[in-house]
């Protein structure tokens, strides 16, 4: 089978948990993500290292490059991060953010064309061990976005005082703040590794460590961000709303870093780190 | 036959119910007396606040009029003035009743957990009282099984609906953990008295500010394992405590805005964690412009009630799966049942076709004279594939026939037509 074969089985496995979540979420039953779903996810996830695997040999290099790899890659590394987090903390209301969006990501990647790549610098060893580590930071870190929003949702919901969906979905704001301390320390960690290679891998290229690429610039951006945001935690006790806003703000830096990489980049040709 | 007859909150107001009540004490004794006079094979009582009920197992069909007839007796009250607030069930009736009733689904407050703990000491008393056969004992094990079912499969006790259970509630969907946390009580009312104590349960530490009395926050502090201060401290207790219960009888403000900055400021040197606030006072204690502050969760009365309310239609949403199960349970154990009925009938056709096996083998037997041993088996294996060629359609089909309809009157019709 090609690649686009399994990529479309993927999406179909996918749509079905993204969907089961949804109507778990409409019709508020106390399981969010029931075995249907887990079972759903786990055939799509299988099927989904199967599908990147088909698609290295194909192209030759590690598929990270260009918005049809790039967009399936992060929605499988989203995915397994998902799974991480949901056999050791069971935290089912994080499902309402990863499902749409690993839908929405494999939907993206069955629709655009493959990226035809003849880059001699795609063979090296960097480009697996440097996107491997970006990607894997990015999903922390979508995984530390979502733990804000939920946050914020559900002060919402405390603040209004009349209990609507989300206050009996969402767990407690204790959760969501520690889910998102923790995923923010993963993601960093990961993502400070990307930019060191990122930057070796310049190097071996360019021989110069920063070429001052937009990407670059926002990943940089992103970075402080979050040094700010863990300083802040562990230095004055910060927490709650104001750390869910600021993770969030720093998200956007990275989904730029991403963006940028993967489809601005790409169309313009340019395909270097 | 299974029948139940009695009286809920549905039919009967609290003093009709207060007075066909039966004391845990005496059960033993109204059950023996119950089977002595309605001729009931088997018998169980359940006597809770919101219901009173006689369930038994009665073979004649003029038997439910006995079972009023002896509630009635038994309490002293005429059985007219009963008539209208009595149910009566019978067969699928009774037994469908049995399995919502401990499921909770027939509870006041649906889903509420302690019916189910009274339905297994009904049966516990009937069983000491020696009243409880095969039949209630096989409805003991299914209902009892389909209600637990029904708790850990479905969210219909998921949700606190009581005020002081919501406050603890609230404050888990908050803190989380509740272990450790810091819960200040000011002022001391049942219902704040009542939310503290599950707070403290759940790992909270008291501490009580006293008001005019000193001596009742301390007596107060003692019972929970806390400690007292004076109403001065207000201030440092703020910034030290996580959850705040206030329920004084003040006719003003008690907790100013300016009280919780103050002490929202301490914290912040501190650690930023949110403060729970609840006002269960009336008139309030605390200024309701305190909710609007940062990082600050303040629920008075009305807003605590708002959210029983809240839990309470959770709840009838998830009655509706429960209700699903429970059928699904129901007709299993009429299916059950049937098929047991169907058995004795079984055996008895068995039983007599091997009779006349016997006899006329005994009969070639004397006629034929002394056989060789293979001769003998040839008769033995002959006429024995014989009656289960001939017994094997019937059988089949009355296990079939049984499990769609067991009318008594059908069952009898077969048995003329086996010739039992």
């Amino acid at each position: 089978m090609s690649s686009h074969v399994y990529l479309v089985l993927v999406l179909v496995f996918y749509a079905v948990g993204a969907l089961h979540v949804l109507v778990q979420m409409l019709t508020r039953r106390h399981l969010l993500v029931t075995s249907w779903t887990v079972v759903a996810t786990l055939v799509g996830c299988a099927l989904h290292t199967a599908a990147i695997a088909q698609r290295w040999t194909e192209a030759g290099h590690f598929p990270a490059v260009g918005l049809h790899d790039g967009a399936s890659l992060l929605a499988w590394t989203m995915v397994l991060v998902f799974l991480v987090i949901y056999t050791r903390a069971r935290l089912e209301a994080l499902g309402l953010a990863v499902y749409p969006v690993a839908f929405a990501l494999v939907l993206v990647a069955n629709l655009t064309p493959v990226a035809p790549v003849g880059d001699p610098v795609l063979k090296g060893v960097f480009l697996p061990i440097h996107t491997t580590l970006a990607f894997f930071g990015y999903a922390a870190l979508f995984v530390a976005f979502a733990g804000g929003l939920l946050y914020l949702i559900q002060e919402h919901e405390l603040r209004a005082r009349t209990p609507r969906t989300f206050y009996y979905l969402i767990p407690s704001l204790e959760r969501c703040d520690t889910l998102s301390a923790r995923a923010v320390e993963v993601g960093f960690a990961l993502l400070t590794l990307a930019i060191i290679t990122g930057m070796l891998w310049s190097h071996a290229v360019h021989g110069v460590y920063w070429t001052s690429s937009p990407k670059e610039w926002s990943a940089v951006v992103a970075w402080a961000l979050y040094v700010a945001l863990i300083l802040a935690r562990h230095q004055t006790g910060w927490g709650g709303r104001r750390a869910a806003l600021l993770g969030i703000a720093a998200f956007t830096a990275v989904a730029f870093t991403f963006v940028w990489m993967n489809v601005l980049a790409a169309a313009a040709g340019s395909r270097t780190p | 036959m299974i029948v139940v007859v009695g009286v809920s909150h549905r039919t009967a107001p609290l003093a009709v119910r207060e007075s066909l009540a039966f004391a845990k004490d005496r059960l033993a004794e109204a059950l023996v007396a119950l089977r002595a006079e309605t001729g009931a094979a088997e018998a169980m009582i359940l006597s809770t606040c919101n219901r009173v009920e006689v369930y038994a197992r009665q073979d004649d069909p003029g038997a439910v009029e006995a079972v009023e007839r002896f509630l009635a007796r038994y309490h002293g009250r005429d059985g007219r003035e009963l008539q209208p607030v009595l149910y009566r069930l019978a067969d699928a009736d009774a037994i469908r009743h049995a399995f919502r009733v401990a499921a909770s689904l027939e509870s006041m407050v649906i889903g509420e957990p302690q019916i189910l703990g009274q339905v297994k000491e009904a049966y516990q008393a009937a069983e000491e009282a020696g009243t409880l056969g095969s039949s209630l004992n096989a409805l003991r094990n299914r209902t009892l099984a389909a209600a637990k079912r029904v708790r850990t499969e479905t969210g219909i006790g998921r949700n606190a609906v009581s005020v002081s259970y919501v406050a603890v509630e609230l404050a888990r969907k908050i803190f989380g953990e509740l272990k450790d946390k810091n819960v200040l009580l000011v002022g001391a009312g049942k219902m704040s008295e009542l939310a503290a104590k599950h707070l403290v349960r759940s790992g909270g530490r008291a501490t009580v500010l006293g008001g005019r009395t000193f001596e009742k926050a301390a007596e107060l502090a003692a019972a929970l394992g806390g400690k007292a201060a004076p109403f001065e401290s207000l201030r440092d207790e703020l910034a030290r405590t996580d959850i705040v219960i206030s329920g004084t009888g003040a006719p003003g403000i008690v907790i100013q805005v300016a009280d919780v900055e103050s002490a929202r400021a301490a914290r912040r040197r501190r650690h930023a964690r949110p403060l729970f606030l609840i006002d269960i006072a009336v008139p309030r204690d605390v200024d309701p412009a305190v909710g609007r502050l940062g990082g600050v969760f303040l629920y008075d009365l009305d807003d605590l009630k708002a959210v029983t309310e809240a839990n309470l239609r959770e709840r009838l949403k998830e009655a509706a799966a429960a209700e699903a199960l429970v059928d699904r349970e129901v007709r299993e154990f009429l299916d059950w049942q049937k098929a047991r009925e169907v058995v004795p009938l079984l055996n008895e056709l068995r039983r007599r076709a091997e009779e006349i096996r016997r006899t006329e083998l005994d009969k070639v037997r004397r006629r034929l004279g002394a056989l060789t041993p293979e001769q003998e088996e040839a008769l033995e294996a002959a006429t024995t594939a014989i009656v289960n060629k001939l017994l094997h359609p019937p059988t089949v089909h009355l296990k079939e026939a049984v499990r769609e309809t067991a009318a008594p009157e059908q069952l009898s019709l077969i048995r003329k037509l086996l010739g039992l």
